[in-house]
């Protein structure tokens, strides 16, 4: 990646391809108030490559929407570094920086319409009408907003006002975007609806953008990378498949989707896989660098879809007994009473009548290749 | 639990459903009718007074010089002059210290606060008073400091003198309003690469600006209905208000007084309703979503000339408040310096003892019926009646929407005669010469009514704030709606009933208006005992006065928090917090 110059003393830059380099070093926040001092951001390391969708991602109070706001200028950081295409922005108030942040309340000024609050920005840049106009034309395409631009924003309903929200960081063409969990005020179907639409306009513009949400699945669905955090710290920075794969510590296995912990302890180590005894067999299953032979507080973190349940026909006992069966339309959760524990089977796509009853004796198989040895924190 | 079960399940049955009574509760109407009288005889008797006077066959021709004398329709123009500048002068102000208070970093905001609130505790007289002593042609600053004879009587001097007395309602608004603006919005712009000062411009002022509206007119109200400032601090300059007080007390017309009352009706029910209409539009200022972000605080060079601004305001209020209090103590201040008790003495042991002493009776007789009328008709308006809801709303408000000196005016017409139904006498003079009680009983009846609207209207507030389920969870559980109202209302609206006391006490003690021309030979009251030592000159004495006033009414808020509790903190703390973050 090459850096390209930045104008930093110039309120707009036009993205140019492949800038929008962001990078985080050590950034942390201490707050002082009356019962003490609270480290809200601690050491948080993060290069995020120009045009990279990444998502903060974690419990309330963990730092993530603090980051993102000493990332806009909203807060100053108490130790660390920004920069943005590698010239430190640490001394720049918000309105120098160009990013543009759709904020959880949207924040559309309700004494403009439509079109003013998308306006805004280009008219603090001083732009000409034509530009302007031109500018708005491709928002409220893009956006689906034709035909909106006099209505007053409580005119709108939510989705409406996310887009126009939206379309109005969009046309100011920053070099990130920042999003602070935009679609927490949406039902069920306009989130899912909004997902798309963010994700499209993104990488149709491009731009580098950080999206803070402690909804995981919406993580999931639209992250080029996802960055856990937890108590104010950076728990692990990867891909989704691999963060749901291969966790680097129960907190984030049980963070990110649902996880059943088995206690193994691991009898050799070879490199990044290790042999373990877990549920009566003998398996070869990939480990996590901090998992050393015969260590305790070593699980076996086996997600509920990996497993597999066989009835014990034959009248013999297996090594679990079902206890509780839940119908979730696609899926069926079985509780699984076994030698270690309760555990959490998934079965997918099974027909409902033939659904293992409570008290059903049965085998528990696991796959190896899908399981995942983690020390306990 | 086999006992409960066992209980035949039918006998619940009859109690449950009960005879249906589409009646309402017996409380619930004695204390609808005990409003309604109130009302009446407060003040829709005393405006119905002024009215039939005021379009009595021999008021009529009245109209036609009032509005074809050169002299008259100056007194309406400078009246409205006079409104229209304390509304601007008033407002700009308000938001002056508001903005400072919820937006600049910089040191002493409490004190600020402290300081622009002090003009709701103390009477107007001492302001005008001080500002004679301070500012006028022989004044210790103007004259004494800078060399200047500045003649303050007149226009300048009452904008001057209303606009820092009644401010404090538009601070308190225009301060509740700047923080309620979400954060976000101020954020969002600042991200778009708006400077502090296209943010005020574009976004904040934009957004405030009709609530800039209300205090405007609310202002304006206060400012033309004001008798004792034009009547201190006037001179030539002749307003509506004093010309009608001048009209009863030095012509004795009262044709001509209800006829000028009338004229000044005008403006100040309209503003007035004006004010409430527009605060009672549904705008709708937030969108979706809760309010995020926190508030930048102005931290640039541009906070000190605004803040000098507002320290400079402040350094004029707290010069006049001194002054009240240093010019109660010397012998007469900034000519003769020494320090003397004897104002006090006179104030405390000697010939005003009689007036403080009947002012604090009356005005703590008034105080709590005052505070308990404004809930109860705050309560029936806001949940028991429905289509006369609004007509005893109006009613209550009259109170304040009518300018002190018509009130003043309708009692006197109403109440000054001995009423008689034949021979028989069915209602004895309340107000003059030969009233019952000296003329306390109309005293009280005034302060209660003209106190009554303050406390209705917070507890208004408070109730639309509060969910009917409470209330209904508790009559659901078989109490009755006023066994409903002590238990579970009243607690729940105790900082609404702490405000109503507290600003009925304060408005009492020092209103001036009204009372005026209600003050017999028997009831000295201190106002107006201030009134007639500041028009005299006695300035030492208008001071002692002032300064006794002033710390009678903040022991009696202390006191009335006491007996209340100070549940009013609550709220504030949670706000305050989330602006420190």
């Amino acid at each position: 990646m090459t850096a390209a110059p930045v104008a930093t003393d110039s309120v707009v830059a036009r993205p140019e391809a492949g800038t929008g380099r962001l990078q985080l070093e050590a950034l942390t926040k201490r707050f002082t108030g009356r019962s003490g001092t609270v480290t809200a951001v601690d050491q948080v390391t993060l290069d995020v490559r120009a045009g990279e969708f990444i998502t903060l991602l974690g419990p309330s109070g963990c730092g993530k929407t603090t980051t993102l706001r000493m990332v806009a200028g909203f807060e100053d950081a108490s130790t660390g570094h920004i920069r943005l295409d590698d010239a430190v922005i640490d001394h720049l108030p918000p309105q120098r920086r160009p990013m543009a942040m759709v904020f959880q309340s949207y924040a559309l000024f309700p004494h403009m319409t439509v079109a003013q609050n998308i306006a805004y920005g280009l008219r603090l840049q001083r732009r000409t009408r034509e530009e302007i106009a031109t500018s708005m034309r491709m928002a409220l395409t893009s956006m689906n907003l034709v035909g909106m631009e006099d209505r007053s924003p409580h005119e709108l309903s939510g989705g409406q006002q996310q887009r126009v929200a939206l379309a109005r960081a969009l046309v100011v063409q920053p070099k990130v975007l920042l999003f602070d969990e935009p679609l927490s005020n949406l039902d069920a179907k306009l989130r899912d609806a909004m997902r798309a639409e963010i994700r499209r306009i993104q990488k149709m513009f491009g731009i580098t953008s950080i999206y803070v949400t402690h909804d995981q699945d919406e993580a999931m669905s639209m992250s080029d990378r996802i960055v856990v955090m937890n108590k104010a710290r950076v728990e692990q920075v990867a891909t989704p498949g691999e963060i749901y794969a291969r966790p680097s510590s129960v907190f984030v296995a049980d963070f990110i989707g649902r996880a059943n912990f088995l206690e193994a302890v691991p009898e050799r180590i070879d490199g990044t896989s290790a042999v373990v005894t877990v549920l009566g067999r003998q398996l070869t299953v990939a480990a996590h660098p901090t998992v050393a032979a015969g260590g305790v507080g070593t699980y076996l973190m086996v997600r509920p879809e990996t497993m597999r349940l066989t009835p014990v026909t034959d009248g013999g006992t297996g090594i679990g007994v079902v206890l509780r069966s839940t119908f979730h339309g696609p899926s069926i959760d079985y509780e699984v009473e076994t030698t270690a524990g309760t555990v959490t089977v998934t079965e997918v796509g099974k027909d409902p009548r033939e659904a293992l009853g409570e008290g059903t004796n049965v085998d528990v198989t696991i796959d190896p290749e899908r399981a995942y040895l983690l020390t306990q924190d | 639990m086999t006992v409960l079960l066992s209980e035949p399940a039918p006998a619940a049955g009859p109690t449950a459903a009960g005879p249906r009574r589409p009646r309402r509760d017996l409380g619930v109407q004695a204390l609808i009718i005990a409003s309604i009288v109130l009302v009446t005889i407060g003040a829709v008797v005393p405006l119905v007074a002024v009215l039939a006077t005021a379009f009595g066959s021999d008021a009529l021709p009245r109209y036609a010089e009032f509005f074809t004398s050169s002299v008259d329709l100056t007194i309406l123009r400078n009246t409205l002059v006079l409104g229209f500048l304390v509304g601007v002068c008033g407002t700009a102000l308000g938001f002056l210290f508001a903005f400072v208070q919820a937006r600049l970093d910089v040191p002493g905001k409490k004190i600020l606060h402290v300081i622009a609130l002090m003009p709701i505790v103390s009477p107007p007289f001492a302001v005008a008073t001080a500002t004679v002593v301070l500012y006028g042609r022989r004044g210790v600053i103007s004259n004494g400091l800078f060399g200047i004879e500045y003649d303050i009587y007149g226009l300048d001097g009452l904008v001057f003198v209303l606009s820092l007395s009644l401010f404090p309602v538009a601070y308190l608004g225009l301060l509740g309003m700047l923080r309620g603006l979400d954060p976000a919005l101020e954020e969002a712009a600042m991200n778009m690469g708006a400077t502090r000062w296209q943010i005020l411009r574009t976004v904040i002022l934009p957004l405030l600006a009709p609530g800039l509206v209300a205090p405007f007119l609310l202002l304006f109200v206060e400012a033309i209905a004001d008798l004792a400032n034009p009547l201190v601090l006037g001179g030539d300059y002749t307003v509506l208000a004093s010309r009608a007080y001048l009209a009863v007390t030095g012509e004795y017309d009262t044709t001509s007084a209800a006829v000028y009352c009338v004229i000044l009706l005008v403006p100040s029910l309209a503003m007035y309703f004006g004010q409430r209409w527009w605060l009672n539009r549904k705008v709708r200022t937030t969108i979706t979503g809760r309010p995020s972000g926190s508030v930048h605080l102005v931290t640039g060079w541009a906070r000190w000339p605004i803040y000098g601004l507002a320290l400079l305001a402040a350094a004029v209020i707290v010069s006049l408040y001194g002054t009240v209090i240093v010019g109660a103590v010397t012998r007469v201040f900034g000519v003769d310096n020494t320090f003397t008790l004897d104002y006090l003495k006179e104030v405390v042991l000697g010939v005003g003892s009689e007036a403080v002493l009947d002012t604090l009776t009356f005005a703590a007789i008034a105080t709590p019926v005052a505070a308990f009328f404004g809930l109860v008709v705050a309560w029936l308006v806001v949940r028991h009646l429905h289509r006369t809801a609004w007509l005893l709303d109006l009613g209550g408000t009259l109170g304040v929407a009518v300018p002190g000196t018509v009130l003043g005016i309708g009692f006197v017409l109403a109440y000054r005669p001995d009423r008689y139904i034949g021979d028989f006498q069915v209602f004895p003079s309340l107000v003059g010469g030969g009233a019952i009680a000296g003329g306390a009983f109309a005293i009280v009846l005034a302060y209660v009514v003209r106190s009554v609207p303050a406390g209705q209207r917070t507890a208004v507030g408070a109730l639309t704030q509060l969910h009917p389920y409470i209330e209904q969870a508790s009559t659901d559980l078989g109490a009755s709606p006023l066994r409903t109202f002590r238990w579970v209302t009243l607690p729940l609206i105790r900082p609404a009933l702490l405000t109503g006391l507290s600003y009925s006490f304060a408005r009492s003690m020092t209103s001036v208006s009204t009372i005026v021309l209600l003050v017999t030979p028997e009831t000295k009251i201190i106002t107006s005992q201030v009134l007639s030592a500041a028009s005299t000159g006695r300035y030492g004495v208008a001071f002692a006065y002032c300064t006794v006033l002033t710390a009678l009414v903040l022991v009696a808020f202390a006191l009335i928090r006491l007996v209340v509790g100070a549940g009013v903190s609550l709220q504030r703390t949670v706000t305050s917090e989330r602006q420190k973050r």
